[in-house]
C-alpha cells in the first residue's frame, strides 16, 4: 500500500509510532552486519591484518553480550558499551581501543545510512496530517545516534525527544514491554496509535495483540542473508544487492534481476577483466569464450567493441565435453569407454547409438533398457564402429575448429566457468595435435577443484576464483553448488552434440533446459550481461567496477549465493532441473532435491549416502536450507549441519 | 631475487602442481630450477612447457636441469643451486604447495630482519590419496609449530618443519657449507640445525605453505620419502646422531646426547599427540555409534515413528 492509502486505513488513529531501521533509515549494504565489514576494511587498510575478521568478531560479540544480558534481565536491550566489552575481551582492546572503536561504527552507520522511500513519504504525510510521529526501536545505539543518522538523510524534524529505543529503556518492542512505556509517555490510547515496521514480531504480532494498529512492511529486509557471513570480501556483492533493494522498493522485488545483476553479472565481468588483464601482458592470438559458459562473457565483449573500447575480436566456440571425449577417443577399451555411462544409468541401443554417434550391432532389442555393465560391454562389442564414428566426429570438430581460428599458430585463450577444466584439457589435445603443437592453448577459469590437478599436465590453467591450492573445505563447498552456476550461466541455445561436415556445432535443445531458459534463465542472463557491461566500464549504479573485483570478491559472491540462498532464490532455483547425462537427454535432476517424502523414518545411518547423493547429483546447500525450512525435514538438514559443519548456511568462520 | 629448486623424479602430474604453486605466487622476482633427478626428460620438459603457456601474475624464469642419472635429494638440491645465483633460496619437494603469498611474506619478513638467517611460516600438513593421475585429499591437519621449534635446542630431537616452509639467505652457504650429499634423507635437518647456528629463524605464523603426505593407500610411486621410507629415516638418523655423539662436546655438551635426549621428548610428545588423534577418532566412532541410539530416543519421544522402527526390525527379525 502507498502511505495515503495506509493513513486513510487506520484514520481514527492520532499518532504514528515507526520503527527506525529499515522503516525510516536503511544502508547502503545489503544488510546491516556488512557495516561492520566495511569498518574492517577501513581498519585493515589502516592498521593492518591484526583487524582481520573484526567484523564477525563484533557480530559474535553482540550476540554473546545479549546472553549476557538475558542473564540478569530478559526485558532489556544491550548497549553499544556492551557489546564492545565483550568484543574487548575477544580481541584485547584496550579501553582507548574499544572507545575510538565505537566512535568509529557510530561515524560508519551515519555515513552510510540512507533514508528510505517510503519512511520519507509516510512521515512527511503523517505530519502533514497533524499525526504526532515518533519512532520505536529495538536497537543498542542511543537515541542520539539515531538522531544523527536520521538528520543526515532528512529527518531533520526528528529529536531525541521523538525517540524511544530499547537500550534507554530497559525494555523491548520484541518482548511487549517496551509498548506500555511509549503509551504512557505520550498518553496516548493503544488504539490511537498505528505502529509501522519490518518485523512481524516485534513491529506486528506483539503491538497488534496490545491493540496497537500495526503495519508491518518488511521490503528494506529482502536484501538480508545469514548475519555471520560478514567481511570485506562480501561488499561488492552487498553493495549491488542494496542498489536493488532500494530499487525495487516501490516495484517489488525480483530474485531474476538480483541474482542475474548481482552474483552472475560479477562471474562474467570478472571473466572478461581477467582477460584484459592477460593480453595487456601477453601476447595471443586467439580469444576464445568457451562451452555454453562462455556465451554471456561473449556477447558482452561484443558489446564494448561494438561501443568503441578497444579489445581484440574474440569468438564463441561452443562444444561440450561430450564432444571433446568422443572426439578424442582412439580406441574403444573398458577404460577409454567408462566415461560415456553413469554408472546409475539405464539406456537402450537406440539411445546409445546417439551418444556415441554410431550404429550399433547387438542381438539385444533397441527400445530395451539395458545396465551400465551391458551398455558398456555392448560398446566395446562394437569397438570398430565406435573408433570411427569418432574419427568423423573429430574431422567434423577440427573443422570448426579451423572456422573458429583456433588452429591459428600461436597462444590461443580459452574462457570457462572450469571445475576440473576436463573438457577444455581435452580440447586442447586436439587443437595442439591436429596444429602440429604450433597452437596453444590456456584455460582460464572461474573456478578449479582438486580434481583438476592431472589436467595441469595437459592443459595450462588458471583459477580466477578458487582451485585446488584452497583447503580442502573450500573444493566441497564449490563441488556442492556448481550446479547453480553451470544452470544460470549458459547460453539460449542447447548443448553441442555434434558437428555439421560444413564444421557447424549442431545444439541439441531438451525440455528442462528449454523450461528453465524461457521460465527465466533468458531474463536472469540478460541482467547479468547489462550489468556486467555496466561494470566493466565503470558506471554501475552500485559504484562497482571491474577492478572490485578480485579472485577473492568474487568467491565471496558466489559462496553467499551457494550457502545461504534467500528464500525466493531457493524456490526459484527449485524450478530448474539440471543435465548431467552424457547425451544431454533425460529429464535431469533438480537443483533443489525433494525431501524425503517420510521424514521422521529417514534412519540416523543413511545420513551419509544422502550427504554424498546431494553433493554430487544436487545443490547440496540449497537443499538443505529447503529442507531446513521445512518442519518435518529440519532435523535431517540440522544433522548434516553437525555432521559436516561446511555444509551451513554461514560459511565464514573465525579462525582461532 | 629468490632461487627455488624443486627436485623431481617422474611424478609429473605432482610436478605440474607444484609448478603451477610457483607461478601464481604474488611476488614477481623468482627463478624456478627444476632437478630432473634422473628421470625421463621428455616428461619433465612436458610440464613445463605446457606451464610456461600459462599467464601468470608472476612470470619467473622455469629452467630445467637434466641428471643423467638419479642421486641423492642433496646432491640434487646442491647442484640446483650451483646453477643459479640469488640472494634468497628455497627447496619446494615436486609434491608440495604454496599459499600464493607465501614468497612476499617471508621475502618481506627476511628484507626487513637483518639478524634472521631465514624464515618459516606455519604450515598445513594435507593428506591425501593419489591413483593414477587422480589427487584426492583426505583431510588437513595444521601442523602445530612455534618459535621455540625453530631454535637449535627446539630442531636437535627432530626436523620440526618441511622444506617447504622455510626460505633461506643464500650466503648460509657460504658460512656452513651446502647440504651434506652423503645424507640420502634428512638432509633439511642436518642443514637445518647447522643453519641456525649462525643466526635466528624468523616465523611467520600464518599457514602459507602445504605439506603433502600421499595415504598408505596411494600408489607406491607416488609416496613420500617420510611415509614410503620409514625405516630410512630413521636408520640415517640414527647414523647421524652416532656421528654427532662422536664429536667433541662443546661446553660440556655433546650434541649427539643432546639429540637423543630431546628425541626422547619430542617422541613422548608425538605419542600423546597419537593418543589426541585416537580419541578424536574414537569420538568420531561414538558419534557414529551413538545415531541409531538418538534414533531409539526419538521413538520414544515419537510413538509414531518408534512403533514403525519396532515393525522394521520385526520384519528384519522375520527375514523379510
Amino acid at each position: 500500500m502507498k502511505p495515503a492509502e495506509v493513513l486513510d486505513t487506520y484514520s481514527g488513529v492520532t499518532t504514528l509510532t515507526v520503527d527506525f531501521f529499515d522503516t525510516l533509515v536503511t544502508r547502503c549494504v545489503a544488510q546491516p552486519t556488512h557495516v561492520f565489514a566495511v569498518m574492517e576494511k577501513l581498519l585493515v587498510d589502516e592498521e593492518g591484518a591484526k583487524w582481520e575478521q573484526f567484523a564477525l568478531r563484533r557480530v559474535e560479540a553482540e550476540q554473546q553480550s545479549r546472553i549476557v544480558a538475558s542473564g540478569t534481565d530478559e526485558c532489556r536491550d544491550v548497549t553499544i558499551d556492551e557489546i564492545y566489552l565483550e568484543l574487548a575481551r575477544d580481541m584485547n582492546l584496550s579501553m582507548s581501543q574499544r572507545a575510538r572503536l565505537i566512535q568509529f561504527e557510530k561515524d560508519q552507520e551515519v555515513a552510510h545510512c540512507v533514508a528510505v522511500p517510503f519512511g520519507v513519504a509516510m512521515t512527511n504525510l503523517a505530519r502533514e496530517r497533524g499525526l504526532r510521529v515518533v519512532v520505536v526501536s529495538d536497537n543498542y545505539m542511543p537515541s542520539a545516534q539515531l538522531v544523527a543518522m536520521a538528520h543526515a538523510v532528512g529527518y531533520q524534524w526528528l529529536t531525541s525527544a521523538d525517540i524511544f529505543v530499547s537500550c534507554e529503556h530497559g525494555a523491548m518492542k520484541h518482548n511487549g514491554k517496551l509498548w506500555p512505556v511509549v503509551l504512557n509517555a505520550l498518553k496516548v490510547e493503544s488504539s490511537a496509535v498505528l505502529h509501522i515496521g519490518d518485523d512481524a514480531v516485534a513491529d506486528g504480532s506483539v503491538p497488534s495483540g496490545l491493540g496497537i494498529h500495526t503495519y508491518v512492511r518488511d521490503a528494506m529486509r529482502r536484501s538480508h542473508r545469514h548475519i555471520g557471513n560478514t567481511a570485506p570480501d562480501i561488499l561488492p556483492l552487498s553493495r549491488i544487492e542494496a542498489i536493488y533493494r532500494d530499487e525495487m522498493d516501490s516495484r517489488g522485488w525480483d530474485a531474476v534481476e538480483v541474482l542475474g545483476g548481482g552474483m552472475v553479472a560479477m562471474v562474467v565481468a570478472a571473466q572478461i577483466a581477467d582477460v584484459q588483464r592477460v593480453i595487456a601482458e601477453r601476447e595471443v592470438v586467439g580469444i576464445h569464450f568457451a562451452t555454453r559458459d562462455g556465451y554471456l562473457a561473449y556477447t558482452v565483449w561484443n558489446r564494448l567493441r561494438d561501443a568503441g573500447y578497444e579489445l581484440p575480436p574474440a569468438t564463441y566456440t561452443a562444444f561440450s565435453r561430450s564432444v571433446a571425449w568422443r572426439a578424442n577417443m582412439t580406441e574403444c577399451n573398458e577404460k577409454s569407454i567408462a566415461r560415456f555411462v553413469g554408472d546409475d544409468e539405464m539406456l537402450t541401443i537406440e539411445r546409445l547409438e546417439r551418444r556415441l554417434g554410431c550404429s550399433l550391432v547387438s542381438t539385444l532389442g533397441r527400445e530395451k533398457l539395458i545396465s551400465a555393465d551391458i551398455a558398456r560391454s555392448v560398446l566395446i562389442d562394437n569397438a570398430d564402429a565406435v573408433v570411427e564414428g569418432s574419427r568423423q566426429l573429430r574431422h567434423r570438430m577440427v573443422r570448426y575448429l579451423e572456422n573458429q581460428g583456433c588452429m591459428t599458430p600461436g597462444h590461443h585463450l580459452v574462457i570457462d566457468l572450469g571445475w576440473t577444466g576436463s573438457a577444455v584439457a581435452d580440447l586442447a589435445d586436439l587443437i595442439v595435435a591436429e596444429s602440429a603443437g604450433k597452437a596453444t592453448m590456456e584455460g582460464r577459469f572461474t573456478g578449479l577443484y582438486w580434481d583438476a590437478t592431472p589436467q595441469r599436465r595437459r592443459l595450462a590453467m588458471n583459477a580466477f576464483a578458487v582451485d585446488e591450492f584452497s583447503s580442502v573445505d573450500d573444493n566441497v563447498r564449490l563441488l556442492g553448488g556448481i550446479r547453480v552456476l553451470e544452470a544460470l550461466i549458459t547460453a539460449p541455445h542447447g548443448s553441442v552434440v555434434d558437428f555439421t561436415v560444413a564444421g557447424e556445432p549442431v545444439f541439441v535443445d531438451t525440455q528442462p533446459e528449454l523450461r528453465a531458459y524461457t521460465s527465466f534463465v533468458g531474463r536472469l542472463d540478460e541482467y547479468a550481461m547489462d550489468s556486467a557491461y555496466d561494470m566493466l566500464i565503470g558506471k554501475h549504479r552500485s559504484g562497482v567496477t571491474a577492478a572490485d573485483i578480485s579472485g577473492e570478491v568474487l568467491w565471496a559472491s558466489m559462496m553467499q549465493v551457494i550457502h545461504s540462498p534467500r528464500i525466493d532464490e531457493q524456490l526459484l532455483l527449485a524450478t530448474v532441473n539440471h543435465l548431467t547425462s552424457m547425451d544431454h537427454e533425460g529429464e535431469g535432476r533438480c537443483l533443489v532435491a525433494s525431501a524425503p517424502e517420510k521424514p521422521s523414518e529417514v534412519l540416523l545411518e543413511d545420513l551419509y549416502s544422502m550427504y554424498d547423493i546431494l553433493i554430487h547429483r544436487h545443490w547440496l546447500q540449497g537443499t538443505l536450507s529447503s529442507w531446513h525450512s521445512i518442519p518435518d525435514a529440519r532435523w535431517i538438514a540440522d544433522e548434516i549441519y553437525k555432521l559436516w559443519p561446511l555444509t551451513h548456511p554461514q560459511w565464514i568462520h573465525i579462525k582461532r | 631475487m629468490v632461487t627455488i629448486v624443486m627436485r623431481t623424479f617422474e611424478r609429473p602430474v605432482l610436478l605440474a602442481r607444484a609448478v603451477a604453486s610457483v607461478q601464481q605466487q604474488s611476488f614477481s622476482d623468482w627463478q624456478l630450477i627444476i632437478v630432473n633427478n634422473g628421470g625421463e626428460p621428455r616428461t619433465v620438459d612436458e610440464v613445463v612447457r605446457i606451464a610456461a603457456q600459462r599467464s601468470t601474475v608472476s612470470n619467473g624464469v622455469i629452467t630445467v636441469l637434466h641428471l643423467a642419472e638419479r642421486v641423492g635429494m642433496e646432491v640434487a638440491s646442491n647442484a640446483g643451486l650451483a646453477a643459479t645465483e640469488s640472494e634468497y633460496f628455497v627447496i619446494h619437494d615436486d609434491d608440495d604447495s604454496w599459499n600464493s603469498k607465501f614468497l612476499e611474506s617471508t621475502v618481506a619478513h627476511l628484507s626487513t630482519h637483518a639478524g634472521d638467517v631465514a624464515v618459516v611460516t606455519g604450515f598445513v600438513k594435507m593428506h591425501e590419496t593419489m591413483r593414477g593421475d587422480k589427487v584426492w585429499p583426505e583431510r588437513e591437519e595444521e601442523f602445530w609449530l612455534v618459535p621455540g621449534r625453530l631454535t637449535f635446542r627446539g630442531m636437535i630431537g627432530a626436523n620440526t618443519f618441511p622444506p617447504i616452509a622455510a626460505l633461506f639467505r643464500r650466503r648460509l652457504l657460504d658460512e656452513v657449507g651446502s647440504f651434506d650429499e652423503t645424507l640420502p634423507v634428512l638432509g633439511d635437518w642436518e642443514f637445518n640445525l647447522r643453519a641456525v647456528k649462525a643466526g635466528t629463524f624468523g616465523f611467520i605464523p600464518e599457514r602459507l605453505a602445504r605439506y603433502h603426505v600421499r595415504t598408505s593407500d596411494s600408489d607406491r610411486t607416488a609416496g613420500n620419502s617420510v611415509t614410503v621410507g620409514q625405516d630410512l629415516h630413521r636408520d640415517v638418523k640414527l647414523q647421524l646422531q652416532q656421528r654427532w655423539t662422536n664429536e667433541p662436546a662443546v661446553n660440556g655438551v655433546n650434541k649427539g646426547q643432546m639429540s637423543l635426549s630431546a628425541q626422547a621428548v619430542l617422541e613422548a610428545q608425538e605419542m600423546q599427540q597419537q593418543l589426541d588423534e585416537a580419541n578424536r577418532k574414537l569420538d568420531e566412532a561414538n558419534r557414529r555409534l551413538q545415531l541409531p541410539w538418538r534414533r531409539v530416543v526419538r521413538s520414544v519421544l515419537d510413538p509414531v515413528h518408534g512403533f514403525r522402527a519396532v515393525m522394521r526390525i520385526v520384519r528384519r527379525l522375520l527375514g523379510k
